[in-house]
């Protein structure tokens, strides 16, 4: 069991500190987890803690795939607001 | 040491909604009239406060710190921290090992920088590690440089005790709120012992954290800036009762800074079309503030990406890879420092003397009863009009009025966008930059070329380049006089307004 940081990630390095485990590490193009070491904070925290602090929705998954943060979750921007406003520059 | 509170018994202070009060006008530099000894003495020479040195000095930001442990609703973390940096920036993260090193190659080739500053890309408390390395190393090897420090807050309480250790001239703390109610709607969520709090609840505490900071920094006698952004709608009604809290702490600037949201950044606020404080209303919430407390003007919120003086960006001469070559002998390299900022000191100190004598001689002239007028003023620093209109990265706008000349705000040439959504959308850069003079109805320069001078009267921006090299105060106060005799200033200001 081990929780996945994706290609949205920002690199903001918010993540490495907290994680009990020492899972998270820098690298390119973005920060990884090291499965073997994740323990999805068991023992230590009730909650994911990269997950708890990453500020990019959708950037760290849980072991489901899913997405521990979903779109709007954090930004508090609804998703049609946000796709909306993308089309729109994207139509510029 | 007890730092003494501003303006401790303003009884009438409240009373004065903008406009200028007969102690802090005129071409004096009005920020240091009003400030005890001990902090004058720390400020005058600093390019962040006072208003005559930022003309000299300069100061850089390195970006050593890239976690943050709060979310602004008008930051979207992929860019640099909003609250210090102008929007959209990107700066290249550092080591601290790299940051000394280029911090001590600009400050051996530009001797005019003085203060270095952290202010991101994220929150440099978040990042304790890489921030006080940073700080550590600096003040050992480079003590004749200022260190400064910004923060969101919610670390602060628990780093004075580190922070009191180092060379550090200043703290920011970014306070936009005293009020959970209004915080919920600034700040969506904190990372707060191990959990996300979200909402009020999450306000709360950063509200909490930040007021016992920056009463901790007071304790322990550090200087405290205060910056508020103003969005309107949210904030802007309640930061005078921002302004007074902090005052009554101790905290000795506070620095309103408008909003700027942009739908491309995709924040909050600029997906969901919140606008930003058009120039008129950042103005007039500084002026309401003034009454209250001493208000920074020349903030430089959108050059703390850039390296050099006024005007300029020397940050590509800096470069990784470049530093990386060069050979700095720091200890010669602060003898030559030395000597150049004695000279700057003394022509500093005769300009000031200088002005208050004009100042003197405004004040025996017969007084104008004119509207007071917004001018624009093309500088590449000491204090004169200096620069050609066309290469002017940004503008110092001036106001003129019967009590004097004084300074209002900075505004970047491709920067400024007034709340509306024209912004960017096909126009020239000379459009973009004739409408950031919005407001001003002169802009004065070394030259004007012949399109932007049709283009600047089109828009009823008289261009001036009749006083170029002459002292920005005398020159700004001569155009005022002009226009005043051509009878130009007998309607009211109002009408002005309105049709900017
Ligand atoms: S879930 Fe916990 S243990 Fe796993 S990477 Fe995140 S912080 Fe580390
Ligand atoms: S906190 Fe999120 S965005 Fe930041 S480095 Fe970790 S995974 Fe990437
Ligand atoms: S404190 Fe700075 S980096 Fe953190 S969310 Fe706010 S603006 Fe962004």
């Amino acid at each position: 069991m081990a929780v996945k940081i994706i290609e949205s990630c920002v690199n903001c390095f918010a993540c490495e500190p907290v994680c009990p485990s020492k899972a998270i590490y820098e690298a390119k193009p973005h920060f990884l987890v090291d499965p073997k070491k994740c323990t999805e904070c068991e023992g230590d925290f009730p909650d994911f803690q990269c997950a708890s602090i990453c500020p990019i929705e959708g950037a760290i998954l849980n072991s489901l795939g899913e997405a521990i943060n979903p779109p709007g979750s954090l930004t508090g921007i609804p998703p049609e607001k946000m796709a909306e406003a993308m089309a729109e520059l994207q139509s510029h | 040491m007890q730092l003494p509170v501003l303006n401790d018994a303003p009884a009438h202070a409240a009373e004065k909604k903008g406009g200028c009060s007969a102690s802090s006008c005129g071409t004096t530099d009005n920020q240091m009239d009003s400030l005890p000894d001990s902090i004058r003495e720390k400020v005058q020479n600093h390019p962040c406060y006072s208003e005559d040195a930022h003309h000299y000095f300069a100061r850089m930001h390195v970006a050593v710190a890239p976690a943050c442990n709060i979310q602004c609703h008008y930051c979207n973390r992929k860019y640099d921290c909003a609250n210090e940096s102008r929007p959209g920036v990107v700066s290249e993260l550092l080591t601290p090992d790299q940051a000394v090193k280029k911090t001590m190659a600009v400050a051996a080739n530009i001797p005019q920088m003085t203060v270095l500053g952290i202010a991101g890309p994220g929150d440099p408390l978040a990042n304790p590690e890489r921030t006080f390395e940073t700080f550590r190393r600096l003040s050992e090897e480079a003590p004749d440089i200022k260190l400064c420090v910004s923060t969101n807050g919610l670390a602060l309480p628990d780093a004075v005790e580190e922070l009191s250790k180092h060379n550090i001239d200043h703290v920011t703390i970014t306070i936009n709120c005293v009020d959970p109610d209004v915080g919920a709607k600034i700040y969506p969520w904190i990372f707060w012992k191990n959990k996300r709090i979200k909402g009020k609840k999450g306000a709360k505490i950063l509200i909490e954290q930040q007021q016992k900071g920056l009463e901790m920094l007071i304790a322990k006698g550090i200087l405290v800036k205060v910056n508020s952004v103003m969005i309107p709608g949210v904030n802007d009604q309640h930061l005078a009762e921002v302004s007074k809290v902090v005052k009554s702490k101790g905290a000795f600037l506070h620095n309103v800074m408008p909003l700027i949201a942009e739908a491309e950044h995709g924040t909050f606020y600029g997906v969901m079309g919140q606008r930003g404080p058009t120039p008129d209303e950042l103005q007039d919430l500084q002026d309401s503030c003034s009454g209250d407390m001493n208000m920074m003007r020349h903030c430089r919120q959108c050059r703390a990406d850039a390296v050099g003086m006024l005007g300029e960006d020397r940050g590509d001469e800096f470069t990784l890879d470049k530093i990386e070559d060069m050979e700095i002998d720091y200890q010669a390299a602060m003898e030559k420092r030395a000597v150049i900022h004695q000279a700057i000191q003394a022509e500093m100190d005769s300009k000031r003397l200088e002005k208050a004598e004009k100042a003197q001689q405004h004040k025996q002239e017969p007084k104008l009863s004119t509207r007071p007028v917004l001018m624009a003023v093309a500088t590449s620093g000491q204090g004169v009009i200096n620069m050609h209109f066309g290469h002017a990265k940004e503008f110092l706008i001036y106001e003129a009025s019967p009590d004097g000349v004084r300074f209002i705000s900075h505004r970047k040439a491709d920067q400024y966008c007034a709340g509306d959504t024209s912004c960017g959308d096909g126009e020239s850069v000379l459009q973009v930059t004739v409408r950031t003079l919005a407001g001003c109805e002169a802009v004065l320069c070394s030259k004007v070329g012949y399109e932007p001078w049709e283009m600047l009267e089109a828009a009823g921006i008289m261009p001036n380049g009749e006083h170029a090299m002459e002292p920005i105060e005398e020159a700004v106060m001569a155009v005022y006089k002009e226009m005043a005799a051509a009878g130009k200033l007998d309607s009211t200001p109002e009408a002005v307004r309105a049709s900017a």
